[in-house]
């Protein structure tokens, strides 16, 4: 069977590939030294994969066909956009896949019960994967499987079921024959506004959200966190803060225990996440 | 109001840096060019649409006050027009507070799909 080895969640924010260089600013220190203890944590942890559960941004699905999650099952994948290179300094990249492992979670010949997937055999990652990756995994060499999940264009799905996804990808991993070494990592936002009035502000558009979703985390509660998240109770807290949904699969991927680490890092773009749950 | 055909206008506008030096270039031929083009449709994945008169005026106008109000998904809405406005009319910083002081006023319209 396949092993967990590491449940975690990072931020994304893509403003910060030009900021996080030397001299890194002060404000963005805190973040910076997170991404290494968390690349140092990927490391040690050792994954033969990355399960990789991000939402897309309007890049590679539009509303013209928007599914609720989808799986990449490519051997290989982009990385990047191009509105994305010029936006965010993004480079363009290649990516390694791990279709047996996208075909576990996804199914062969029929779709799993429970869970109907969508998937595509051309996945464009947009930098809701990449920020993590590049900082995670600089070489880009260990193969991802991507989990698509729309945050971003209502109606979404509600937040029990970013813990069905989370249940669903922890035990298709943990009772497939499959002998890998899985890390399923997830990406999102704590409160936050972006095309609104509360964007930019310097900090957390919502710091009390921000403080219950860090002990939700550290405390394994996800059932309170789920009963929390409506929609009115998160574009309360910032209009893209959906994208909280992804750490609630992580919480569920992670057998719904303790966070070991559970962290909201002030920066200028608010308060970032930093979740792991190292191996059982 | 059709919030689809607005986002899908902004996603083609801001996709590749061709189409946003022609939609500043020429705001009035882009929308035309884009209007016509969903008049041939290539499926599965058409280009162009359609848009009501408020629409195609508040693209003419760079209104994104407007397009704020007629639901425009506000990521989308940022992304455009911080590559429309910056550098050459505003610095980051400039475009940010004008945007905010502008849709401070109307909350959050629903941007649902």
């Amino acid at each position: 069977m396949a092993e967990i080895v590491l449940t975690a969640g990072v931020p994304h924010t893509p403003l910060l590939w030009r900021l996080l260089r030397e001299p890194i600013p002060d404000d963005l220190v805190s973040v910076a030294s997170n991404y290494d203890r968390f690349r140092e944590l990927l490391a040690t942890a050792r994954p033969d994969v990355i399960v990789l559960v991000a939402s897309d941004h309007f890049r590679q699905l539009a509303t013209s066909n928007m599914p609720a999650f989808m799986i990449g099952k490519a051997e290989e994948m982009r990385g990047t956009h191009p509105n994305e290179e010029r936006a965010f300094g993004l480079p363009f990249v290649t990516v390694p896949g791990d279709p047996e492992v996208a075909r576990v979670v996804l199914g062969h010949h029929q779709l799993p019960a429970g869970f109907d997937f969508a998937f595509s055999d051309e996945p464009w990652l947009d930098h809701a994967f990449m920020v993590p990756l590049l900082y995670l995994t600089p070489q880009l060499d260990v193969p991802v499987v991507p989990v698509y999940t729309n945050t971003n264009a209502p109606p979404i799905p509600s937040a029990r079921r970013f813990v069905e996804l989370g249940t669903y990808l922890r035990t298709s991993l943990l009772q497939s024959s499959l002998r890998r070494r899985v890390a399923i990592i997830g990406t999102g936002h704590l409160a936050f506004e972006l095309g609104g009035p509360r964007q930019f502000l310097g900090t957390s558009p919502d710091p009390e959200f921000d403080g219950l979703a860090c002990e939700w985390m550290a405390e394994g509660r996800g059932e309170e966190a789920v009963e929390a998240c409506s929609f009115e109770r998160l574009v309360g807290a910032g209009n893209l803060t959906f994208q909280f949904l992804n750490f609630l699969t992580c919480l569920a991927a992670a057998g719904g225990r303790p966070a070991t680490i559970a962290e909201a890092t002030p920066c200028r773009f608010g308060n970032e996440p930093f979740f792991a749950w190292e191996a059982e | 109001m059709s919030r689809y055909m607005v986002n899908k206008l902004m996603v083609e506008i801001d996709r590749h840096d061709e189409s946003v030096a022609a939609f500043k270039r020429d705001t009035t031929a882009f929308l035309e060019s884009w209007e016509a083009a969903a008049l041939s449709p290539d499926p599965p994945y058409p280009v162009g649409g359609s848009l009501t008169p408020d629409e195609r005026k508040a693209f003419a106008d760079w209104d994104f006050e407007k397009l704020y109000v007629l639901g425009a998904h506000p990521y989308l809405l940022w992304h455009l027009v911080r590559a429309i406005y910056v550098p050459e009319r505003l610095t980051v910083e400039e475009l940010s507070d004008a945007f905010k002081a502008a849709v401070a006023e109307h909350d959050w319209p629903d941007f649902s799909t």
